[in-house]
């Protein structure tokens, strides 16, 4: 761990205790990021990037204040602004005093297990990399021209509040996919492998680059883009039965039970912006929000997933925590201030993009729990229905109940086996309705986890990088649009 | 914080310039100081400031080798060394054929200039302005939204000799209403902290909050709606990214490809990008240092225009437009100041011209389905209001479109006279009037 950075929080710290506030932490953070992006035979682009910074949050009077500088010489300035703009907060508290939850201050260190840091993975090796993928989906013939990409990630933390929280944490995340795009006949149509928006993310090193085998999937992927172009449209049929890839069933978890369920939307933070929650705080423990084979849980610890770390921003530990437990709504993601407005004490979710930003309430990794058997015997156990694959759209309502997803395929179903190709295929429903239609859920060995790096969230706007793990899953809903 | 001033920041830029062993540098260079006062159900409950910077530091050696790197480190030191670490990933990266080489210098356009109130702004300021939209709010409604102030300093530097500054400020407010079963919705933007009124947008939310209680359910199908300014930006925007991009009209991926030149929606849309409307703060140059200026891309129905950057120009053997986004990016220039045109009739007179429809404050969480249709979904939100005989006779629960954009477009029977100035969820800013559309494709409803 950097000395500058933790020396850095140290000055803040001391700046803003000097300033006599209720509560206060600082965040010293610097992040090194790559991607590399190639088309066909060629690079289309290399870039790196770092920033760095110090972030100040204070409570005064009850009232919070954040200011953030990639300055270290203005340090003082920035902890006095915190301050200040505290002070202008509680002018218009009216009467709620935020008061933060009795999480013990952690005093740790933390690093993502890896076998090689991606950042540093010489550059050749990563174009060859893509290139090889390329080169085998371009044998594909009708393929307009493929794209592969990897990004990657290193986000040095250090965390010091006025408690007595001293963390040291470093996570490493990192991603690659391609998409193939074909295009005729006025139409365009898009596979991605292994999912859509740049493809699969995790936490680790470019081991779990090589683990996804772009190449080795890339030229299935062109063919079936190819293959869309000439298939029919998904007709349109209510209440139909639908079977759900894992990546898409994640994206699903994402929408409609991660957003949900987090408790500063619920008590309204959220509200002008983003929306709401049509969950009430009331409604943890008597909400039958799913079927009954519907486990969900909130966990910062899963091995290898995009929202695994050691701390939170708040230095909250990483835990796991029951969301829906068979179908039973239990638990909200929480921060320190709303957890201690329902009595509880945080399960660490509180986290911020950077160090310019203040922590907000995050998806970790909220994971669908395994059932049994995999998408082969699902669909064999389904009479008529559709298999959607591989998000290509989302849009939800702004109580997170009203949703419309689209995809990249669809399949047929007809007892129990997959049928004609669809293109332009989409679903629609609402959250409850559709959670407690869930009657198969497919088992450990058809389980995964799923990157989600664009989820976005916060004024001024924030992007969050969380995980998902999801199997296979069968529904109710509406597909098409008529 | 205070501003570094062309000097300071075209200073920085040239530090890279001396950089041995490349052939070309271009520096881009942002700095900002920005705040944002975050209130809900009447108090304010997050309150932040940051002052950041970035260099965008891209090198070309080897004739055709480009590498970018990014730091915030602002000193002479910090851009340098990103400069030598372009360098380095350059000379290991594949030389691309299509480079098209950095831009000459050009005159540029004036921007709107920096306002000073709005760059001096403090949080007491901020939180008086939220405490004036939410007086105006009755009993038992409350307030949510954001009251903001940006001040924000661009340059690009390049060795062939660009050397280009602009600051800008911008000063925005928005506030949701929420009743017992309503919400009202008001927002605007500016350049300048005085052009704000927050009384009046504390009392367009709280006359909508009003009119939209007890909400009925009306069946989803084709309505005939009055779409206000926070609507329409939906199509400004999601055009901009799917249709209007010169590499996506080349490469056959565009609704517009194809049909540059004919017509695509009705004559009386007409729509440009415009970095220096007064408007939309914007600068007079794109960060390859290409000039940027009012461009018509939809004209009086007629598809006119696509946005390019330098490559995505050279793909198409034209000249860049004036948009590029900061390096990398390979899909080509991008639209980031639309502008649908106004028309002539006030939003009273386009409610008045619907015999039986909908009057939508504006959309939630819209997203693309399908590109070259362009066919997005999205919610209506805060304020939907069933119109027959020309009045508002009541509100409605909020419904969820799928709807192709150009259809819609095509189907204008009147614009607004008024151009408002609208964000969205995740989308950035554009100004669009209000519309009144025959046809209008809702697909389902929602409890609320």
């Amino acid at each position: 761990m950097s000395t500058l950075l933790a020396e850095l929080a140290d000055r803040a710290l001391d700046e803003v205790r000097r300033l006599k506030v209720g509560y206060a932490d600082v965040r010293a953070v610097r992040e090194d990021a790559e991607s590399v992006d190639v088309r066909d035979d060629r690079v289309e682009s290399v870039s790196r990037g770092s920033s760095s910074g110090v972030g100040i949050r204070v409570l005064v009077d009850g009232a919070w204040g954040f200011a953030a500088t990639s300055d270290p010489q203005a340090i003082r300035r920035t902890a006095t602004l915190a301050v200040d703009i505290a002070k202008a907060s509680g002018h218009l508290r009216g009467g709620a005093r935020v008061r933060l939850d009795d999480t013990p201050p952690a005093n740790g260190t933390y690093t993502t297990p890896h076998l090689r840091d991606p950042l540093d993975v010489p550059l050749a090796d990563r174009i060859a990399h893509l290139l090889e993928a390329t080169a085998a989906a371009g044998e594909a013939e009708g393929i307009a021209y493929v794209e592969a990409s990897t990004d990657a990630w290193r986000k040095r933390t250090v965390l010091r509040s006025t408690e007595g929280a001293r963390i040291e944490q470093t996570v490493l995340q990192v991603g690659a996919g391609l998409t193939a795009w074909a295009i005729g006949g006025g139409d365009v149509q898009t596979r991605s492998y292994p999912n859509s928006y740049r493809g699969q993310y995790v936490t680790g090193g470019w081991e779990a680059v090589l683990a996804l085998d772009l190449a080795g999937h890339a030229l299935a992927t062109a063919r079936e883009a190819v293959a869309l172009l000439t298939a029919p449209e998904l007709p349109y049929r209510e209440d139909a039965t639908i079977v759900l890839d894992s990546s898409q069933l994640s994206l699903q978890v994402h929408e409609s039970v991660g957003h949900p369920l987090e408790l500063d939307r619920i008590f309204g933070m959220e509200r002008a912006f983003a929306g709401t929650s049509f969950v009430e705080p009331d409604d943890r423990g008597r909400l039958q929000y799913a079927a009954p084979i519907v486990s969900i849980t909130a966990d910062a610890t899963t091995p290898g997933a995009m929202g695994t770390f050691g701390f939170d921003d708040e230095g909250v530990p990483a835990g796991s925590n029951d969301l829906i437990r068979d179908g039973l709504l239990v638990g909200f993601l929480t921060n320190r201030e709303t957890a201690a407005e329902i009595g509880l004490r945080s399960n660490g979710t509180a986290r911020a993009d950077s160090w310019g930003t203040i922590p907000l309430i995050r998806m970790n990794n909220v994971s669908l729990e395994p059932r049994e058997g995999d998408q082969a015997s699902i669909v064999a156990d389904t009479t008529d229905g559709v298999l959607l694959v591989t998000n290509r759209s989302w849009s939800i309502d702004d109580r997170r109940d009203n949703f419309q997803f689209g995809v990249e395929a669809s399949y047929e179903i007809h007892n129990g086996r997959l049928g004609r190709l669809y293109r332009n295929g989409s679903y629609a429903g609402r959250c409850v309705d559709f959670w407690r239609s869930c009657d198969a859920l497919g088992g450990p060995e058809d389980w995964q986890t799923w990157g989600v790096p664009n989820c976005g969230k916060g004024q001024p706007g924030q992007v969050a990088r969380v995980g998902h793990g999801a199997s296979t899953g069968r529904f109710r809903a509406t597909v098409g649009v008529r | 914080m205070s501003a570094y001033g062309a000097d300071r920041l075209v200073g920085l830029g040239e530090a890279a310039l001396r950089t041995e062993g490349v052939d070309e540098v271009e520096v881009y260079l942002q700095r900002a100081d920005t705040a944002l006062t975050r209130f809900a159900d009447s108090r304010i409950h997050q309150n932040v400031a940051r002052s950041d910077g970035q260099a965008r530091v891209r090198v070309v050696v080897d004739g055709a080798r480009v590498a970018v790197v990014a730091t915030n480190d602002l000193t002479a030191e910090g851009v340098r060394a990103a400069a030598v670490q372009a360098r380095e990933i350059a000379v290991l990266s594949m030389p691309d054929p299509r480079w098209p080489g950095l831009a000459d210098p050009q005159p540029y356009g004036k921007a709107s200039p920096a306002d000073a109130a709005t760059s001096g702004a403090d949080p007491a300021w901020r939180a008086d302005l939220v405490a004036r939209m939410l007086a105006e709010l009755p009993r038992n409604v409350y307030g949510a939204g954001t009251a903001e102030t940006d001040h924000s300093e661009q340059s690009v530097v390049n060795s062939r000799g660009v050397r280009a500054y602009a600051a800008t400020t911008r000063a925005a407010a928005s506030i949701l209403a929420s009743g017992a079963d309503s919400t009202g919705w008001a927002q605007a933007s500016s350049p300048a902290v005085d052009a704000l009124d927050p009384a009046s947008l504390g009392r367009t939310a709280a006359d909508k909050v009003l009119l939209g209680a007890h909400p009925r359910e009306v069946d989803p199908g084709h309505w005939a709606v009055v779409l206000e300014p926070g609507a329409t930006h939906a199509f400004a925007q999601w055009l901009g990214w799917s249709a209007f991009g010169g590499k996506t009209v080349f490469e056959d991926r565009s609704p517009l490809s194809g049909r540059m030149g004919t017509q695509v929606c009705s004559p009386l849309i007409t729509v440009v990008d415009d970095a220096i409307s007064p408007l939309l703060p914007g600068v007079p140059f794109d960060p390859e240092g290409t000039p940027t200026r009012r461009h018509p891309l939809i004209e009086r129905g007629v598809a006119v225009g696509v946005t390019h950057d330098r490559a995505s120009a050279a793909l198409a053997g034209t000249s860049s437009t004036g948009h590029a986004l900061p390096a990398p990016n390979h899909n080509g220039g991008s639209a980031t100041h639309l502008l649908i045109e106004p028309g002539a009739d006030s939003l009273d007179r386009l409610v008045a011209g619907l015999e039986r429809g909908l009057l939508v404050t504006r959309f939630h969480y819209t997203n693309l389905v399908h590109a070259m249709t362009s066919t997005i979904t999205g919610m209506t939100r805060d304020g939907t209001f069933l119109v027959e005989d020309g009045r508002i006779v009541g509100s409605v629960r909020n419904l969820r479109f799928t709807q192709s954009i150009l259809e819609a477009l095509s189907n204008v029977e009147a614009v607004g006279s008024d151009c408002e100035v609208s964000t969205d969820t995740f989308d950035g800013a554009s100004a669009s009037p209000a519309m009144r559309i025959s046809r209008f494709h809702f697909t389902s409803t929602s409890g609320h």
